[in-house]
């Protein structure tokens, strides 16, 4: 939704993506665009159903192409199009130069086979080197995420959940990646543990230098760790711009809703303010704004909204045709 | 107030192929009538094997269990029927929680069915009334688990304990599974309840700010024992345990200018089988020292603030 910047390495341009669900169609990303700078992390938040990690999937072409009606748009890596590169080429990108962390650490890795093996795995394809030269190199990464290489040899049945996440961070960052997809990578972890592996990405993406998009529907992680924050609602990006824009000026009434919505952990709040009804059913192609039936702000302008993009500042951008102005009561 | 439960020395083990797990080990708890009681701590910790072993879906391996200044302990078929119509349970997740094979109207009347004599016409109009109460259309009557989200389904579990006008309800993460802003939704919900019906809570949670805004006392549980219990306020403004201080410094917040100063944990909850006597916490604690290997009871530190670590004034310069 910003204009295309010189520099970004990374870009995703009006992407589109439909999905088949019996004889409906399942409308999950709706038009969205952003850039990235090398080396910055932008945070994709939204609720279940948004269209995250269908994003995130679609970066990678990795979506189940059977149920995959329509995907359309650009994914330009170091101005490359990703959807236009044939097999060969997608592999020399994928897992090397743009990798993925899992949400389910359970299920993302592969429970018959040694961790060290699963590391190993894309290193070798990548680097054409030995088995040996593969299995040193994961406990490198090993150590490098606080495992000890002596397990190495181990199955992820024998790691905690915590233990397992760090194993698929270290599978994601063993061919060094210039961009890292974590896709809600500290979700299924409880929070002192969501605490160590989120100071251990922190950590890894500041010495390595990696670009990173982190998609989460925690407001809190993204604090802590985004430059650039993107806030999705039906498959669009509702509101873009750096995390002060977001977190100090939030305009969209949905993400003002969300703020509203959190239980504060240092102020007492009387009654929290839900967001009133539910997300709209992606089956349906909707009129005007999708978050019409739930906003507070919405008037007659909404129903026949065509998403034009409002720039409230350089950085800062929103889609809606009703905020709240400048000193006005949010 | 009167005190509507009181655990004491509570137990429950499990036996697995690799030792005992003490999952709850010698647990007090009181809770007074009318207010919400916050169990916080990691998963594993045995906040959810206390909520079911007190509402009896488990038998405790020993210890005392009062509701309403009786023993309920132990209960015969019959006394567990009466005590069923008293203590209830919302269960995690609304997905598992319901039959998939029933409508709406069949679970939220099923509690009725079993254990009142209230006639056909009775339980339908109660059944409405619930629907009402906690905001699910009528047209959905006849609706099946699968047709509804998943707030509408954390309702329609909540209607189901309510059916049989229960005075305690133990609410085991209800709103865990659920976005921010349906979460929103059902925490309201649950508070307008209690303020209407006079219900009692115990609430489960492992999110921080979510047990702040629910409840009056708060306990934090580490590997099958309590380790603080105090009032809301005291926990939040000085919370005295490493652990809950940890805990609490591990929340990510969205407040971009004050981001907390972490206090790392080492490594990982250990495990709760066959455990050695002594703190549980002092592996991963950054105070540890030689004294921590002997067990440490729960002890009132402040007027009201109760804490289970050997060097607690210490740390805490009281």
């Amino acid at each position: 939704m910003n204009e295309k910047k010189e520099s970004a390495f990374f870009s995703i341009r009006d992407l589109n993506v439909q999905y088949k669900s019996g004889a409906q169609t399942v409308y999950a990303v709706n038009g969205v665009s952003f850039d990235l700078a090398a080396g910055e992390t932008l945070g994709l938040v939204g609720e279940t159903g948004a269209g995250k990690t269908t994003i995130a999937k679609s970066i990678l072409r990795i979506l189940p192409p059977h149920a995959v009606k329509k995907m359309e748009g650009q994914v330009l890596y170091e101005g490359e199009d990703i959807f236009q590169m044939n097999d060969t080429e997608l592999r020399k990108i994928r897992g090397h130069q743009i990798s993925m962390i899992f949400q389910d650490p359970m299920t993302a890795l592969n429970p018959v086979k040694r961790v060290n093996e699963q590391i190993a795995e894309g290193y070798i394809q990548h680097h054409h080197c030995t088995k040996a030269e593969a299995e040193k190199r994961a406990e490198e990464m090993l150590e490098l995420v606080g495992i000890s290489a002596d397990r190495a040899g181990e199955y992820p049945h024998q790691f905690s959940g915590g233990m397992k996440q760090r194993v698929v961070i270290a599978m994601a960052l063993a061919c060094s990646p210039r961009l890292l997809i974590a896709d809600e990578p500290t979700t299924a972890l409880d929070v002192t543990i969501q605490a160590q592996v989120l100071d251990l990405i922190k950590r890894l993406r500041d010495e390595l230098g990696t670009s990173m998009i982190l998609i989460t529907h925690d407001l809190g992680v993204v604090a802590g760790i985004c430059d650039q924050v993107a806030v999705i609602y039906a498959g669009r990006i509702i509101e873009y711009g750096t995390k002060a824009d977001v977190f100090r000026h939030p305009t969209h009434p949905y993400t003002i809703g969300l703020f509203g919505a959190l239980p504060d952990l240092k102020k007492d709040v009387e009654r929290l303010s839900p967001i009133e009804g539910l997300p709209p059913d992606p089956t349906e192609q909707i009129e005007g704004c999708a978050f019409y039936p739930r906003c507070e702000r919405r008037c007659e302008k909404c129903k026949s909204y065509r998403y034009e993009p409002t720039r409230l500042s350089d950085t800062h951008t929103i889609l809606c045709c009703n905020p709240a102005g400048e000193g006005e009561e949010k | 107030m009167s005190n509507l439960l009181e655990i004491e020395h509570l137990k429950k083990y499990f036996k697995s192929a690799r030792g005992t797990v003490h999952a709850v080990d010698d647990v007090n708890l009181t809770i007074e009538a009318g207010k919400t009681v916050g169990l916080v701590g990691e998963s594993g910790c045995g906040k959810s094997t206390l909520g079911r072993t007190i509402v009896h879906l488990q038998e405790s391996t020993d210890g005392v269990i009062r509701f309403d200044g009786k023993d309920v302990t132990h209960l015969d078929k019959k006394q567990m029927l009466e005590f069923r119509k008293n203590a209830q349970i919302i269960f995690q997740d609304p997905y598992s929680s319901l039959d998939p094979r029933q409508t709406v109207q069949d679970i939220i009347q099923e509690p009725m069915r079993l254990l009142t004599k209230d006639s056909k016409a009775e339980i339908e109009k109660k059944s409405d009334e619930l629907m009402d109460i906690v905001g699910i259309e009528k047209r959905l009557r006849l609706s099946y688990p699968h047709e509804l989200d998943g707030g509408r389904r954390q309702r329609v579990g909540i209607a189901r304990a309510l059916a049989l006008n229960p005075k305690f309800v133990v609410c085991d993460e209800p709103v865990s599974s659920l976005d921010v802003s349906i979460q929103a939704q059902i925490l309201n919900l649950l508070m307008d309840l209690q303020d209407q019906l006079g219900l009692t809570y115990l609430f489960i949670t492992h999110d921080m700010s979510v047990v702040r805004h629910i409840s009056d006392y708060i306990c934090v549980m580490y590997l099958g024992q309590m380790i603080e219990k105090t009032d809301k306020k005291s926990l939040f403004d000085q919370p005295l345990h490493p652990y809950t201080k940890a805990l609490l410094s591990a929340i990510p917040t969205v407040d971009i200018d004050a981001q907390p100063e972490r206090i790392q944990l080492k490594g990982e909850i250990n495990s709760p089988i066959d455990p050695k006597p002594g703190c549980r916490f002092a592996k991963r604690c950054p105070y540890a020292q030689h004294c921590c290997h002997e067990p440490v009871p729960l002890t009132e530190v402040q007027p009201g603030h109760f804490v289970a670590c050997h060097r607690v004034k210490e740390i805490n310069q009281l």
